[in-house]
């Protein structure tokens, strides 16, 4: 724990930013597709699941994916819709939905 | 099969000899299968499909393969081989049926991946949506998803595509996995629904496109009513008003915990209106499964379906209206044209072709049969799931709701095909689904699995004599994309063509067979194409490709020396002169 939140949520938030500004600023071929997959949907999924009280380890890893898949087309869509889209938009955006998921979580973590 | 919400139980399985060499037996079906299948040439000649030209290694690995499943499925008596190994031969199943093309070809299959790639594409560029463009425009979600992905990874759009099949089966096992947790506790039985998914996976639904896309998210949402949100109805007393209220009120939630209740809700609102905004069918599919669920007493939230049913109407008159203003919802429905369509229209062309459309069916049907099999087994000893029956029933209601251009029974199997395999398995293991199999039991069970096996193949790749494209077919589309001038029109002969994935909004696309169909003689359908050319400005180009005549000789639209003579006949006229060759395509220029 540090300051009542627990090391996997703070490591979940840094993660996003970190990776959202090095995918913002490119990596060379196969590490960008990696990278910023875990930006726009693995982390953002990870957060949200961390908001539920799932206990079934299998059905945790499907909703990361589902949720972070889905999230991701949401926001891409409703851009599209606004005229607002670009791609380093949808990244700054599930930076931030990642983080507040983070926020939401460390608010639910008992201090130690 | 379960009707209570239990947790799966983790149990620590150790390693045993049997598992090592059911390992190994799956790394050789894998190795003997990628090479049969790289020793492919295109372009494939039989109209029966790459299962004339496969080599015999690749049939030999499907042999090991199913073999070495079936005795890690029978395992010891505390249960199948170690979960390590049955995900592993999971894979490599995946990797035979699913990637089998990807070995022999590194151009994706099929016309509409590569479409779907120009949409994405047309999306990046306009930076809006545009309902008024075409059907897609009107459910963009998917589009919008795959044209952030592809810019932000830098994927090579074709990679992605060409990949799309095998990773589209990987979210869809994942998501059949989770559902199956719910449904039954036999560990064989699990595993065994996963094969047979697989297995009687024919449809070819699983490209790069917003229903395979649905259909993962479809299953989520299937987890999830299921699971967390399921409920558990108290003991049916009949049909009475006062009976009917007494069951509904005495239900109670499966999952005690009101947070993972609410939790799962949440999430399944995000997924529907994620589907809702992707594609057009799908939408419906969950409704039907939610409503049916519901009104069996088996889903807690007893307001989804209404739920559902605003969204999906909210959709259609607010997004989706540019559609629905040219396509009344109940035009083209009712159980005649939906048989004529799905059915009818679709059981033609050459013998090779034909015995390929007759093996679908056949396979299909087989499962089928084996789920009613099931089912009656289960019934009589009084444990069947209702909400099994249901899922596996449900898609049959989207049959006359539209034709969906023939291939609404294609869908409908796809979204039974888990339930019906959970069905299946009551019918293929024994009674007590802990019992270890006996020996004949297995040896038949791996002889089904092989059958099943040669059908799935059969009938997944019994179009590739016109569905796989080659090296010098890609040149003449390459070439026409680079030749032709913004606002002419691009006409192929036929679909399957791999065209408009870059220049999806800047030409007219057409097919001779689109513009003439059913006659396409060069008497009759020549003048049609030429006049449809000279009203062109901008003019035009014409593609002959070999996929496309044997697509239109296959389905017995035309014949060889028909085709030939309706491309003599337009290159005679004026203003048309021969643009690009090649040993498999020819591309005409054709001025106004």
């Amino acid at each position: 724990m540090s300051g009542g939140v627990s090391r996997p949520t703070l490591a979940l938030g840094l993660a996003a930013v970190a990776l959202s500004v090095v995918t913002l600023v490119g990596l060379p071929g196969p590490l960008q597709a990696l990278v910023a997959l875990a930006v726009l949907v693995l982390l953002p999924g990870q957060a949200l699941v961390r908001l539920m009280p799932v206990t079934d380890g299998a059905l945790g890893a499907l909703l990361m994916v589902a949720l972070g898949i889905a999230s991701l087309t949401a926001v891409s869509t409703a851009m599209f819709y606004l005229t607002v889209w670009s791609w380093q938009g949808c990244v700054v955006a599930m930076g931030a939905i990642t983080v507040l998921a983070c926020v939401a979580r460390a608010g639910t973590e008992v201090p130690a | 099969m379960i009707s209570t919400l239990e947790l799966p139980e983790e149990t620590k399985q150790r390693w045993k000899p049997r598992d090592i060499w059911c390992a190994l037996v799956g790394l050789v079906s894998l190795a003997l299968a990628v090479g049969a299948a790289s020793a492919v040439t295109l372009p494939v000649t039989s109209d029966l499909g790459l299962v004339a030209v496969l080599p015999w290694p690749f049939w030999v690995g499907v042999v090991l393969l199913n073999v070495a499943f079936v005795v890690a499925l029978r395992g010891d008596a505390t249960g199948p081989a170690h979960r390590v190994v049955m995900l592993w031969l999971v894979v490599v199943l995946v990797l035979v049926l699913f990637g089998t093309a990807l070995f022999v070809t590194d151009v994706p299959r099929g016309e509409v991946a590569f479409r779907h790639l120009g949409i994405a594409d047309a999306l990046s560029d306009m930076q809006r949506v545009d309902p008024g463009i075409d059907a897609y425009f009107n459910w963009p979600g998917f589009f919008a998803l795959l044209a952030t992905l592809l810019a932000a990874t830098g994927l090579d759009p074709v990679s992605v595509a060409l990949w799309a099949p095998v990773l589209n089966v990987f979210l869809w096992l994942a998501a059949v996995g989770a559902v199956m947790r719910y449904l039954t506790t036999d560990p064989r039985r699990r595993w065994l629904v996963l094969w047979i998914f697989c297995l009687g996976n024919w449809q070819d639904q699983d490209y790069l496109s917003p229903q395979a896309f649905g259909v993962f998210l479809y299953l989520v949402i299937v987890a999830l009513l299921v699971g967390p949100l399921a409920a558990l109805p108290p003991k049916f007393r009949g049909f009475r008003r006062a009976n009917l209220a007494a069951w509904w009120q005495e239900r109670r939630p499966a999952d005690s915990r009101p947070g993972h209740r609410v939790a799962a809700l949440a999430v399944v609102l995000l997924l529907v209106v994620v589907i809702f905004a992707s594609h057009q069918l799908t939408p419906f599919m969950v409704l039907f499964a939610i409503t049916t669920l519901t009104l069996s007493g088996r889903v807690w939230p007893s307001q989804l379906p209404l739920i559902t049913a605003v969204v999906l109407v909210l959709w259609f008159v607010y997004p989706a209206s540019a559609y629905l203003a040219g396509h009344p919802p109940i035009e083209d429905a009712g159980f005649q044209g939906a048989v004529a369509t799905n059915v009818v229209e679709r059981v033609g062309g050459t013998p090779g072709h034909l015995l390929v459309v007759q093996l679908r069916v056949g396979l299909t049907v087989v499962l089928w049969l084996l789920a009613a099999a099931g089912a009656v087994r289960e019934w009589r000893r009084g444990r069947l799931d209702i909400r099994v029956a249901i899922l596996a029933a449900a898609p049959l209601m989207l049959f006359p709701v539209q034709s969906y251009g023939g291939e609404m029974l294609i869908r409908v199997s796809l979204f039974a095909l888990p339930f019906i395999a959970l069905l299946a398995c009551s019918a293929l293991l024994p009674t007590d689904g802990s019992l270890r199999l006996s020996i004949r039991r297995a040896t038949a069970l791996v002889l089904t699995f092989v059958v099943l096996a040669v059908l799935n193949v059969t009938g997944r790749f019994g179009n590739t004599e016109y569905d796989l494209f080659s090296d010098s077919e890609m040149a003449a589309v390459t070439a026409v994309q680079r030749l032709a001038p913004p606002g002419s029109a691009i006409i192929s002969a036929a679909h399957p063509t791999p065209w408009r994935d870059q220049t999806y909004l800047e030409h007219q696309y057409r097919t001779i067979d689109d513009l003439c169909s059913p006659d396409l003689s060069a008497g009759t359908c020549g003048p049609i194409v030429y006049n449809f050319v000279r009203h062109n400005p901008q003019g035009a180009f014409l593609m002959f490709l070999r996929s496309s005549e044997a697509s239109i000789v296959l389905q017995g639209e035309s014949t060889t020396e028909g085709f030939a003579e309706l491309e003599e006949w337009l290159s005679a006229q004026n203003g048309v002169r021969l643009a690009f060759s090649n040993a498999e395509a020819r591309v005409y220029r054709m001025t106004p």
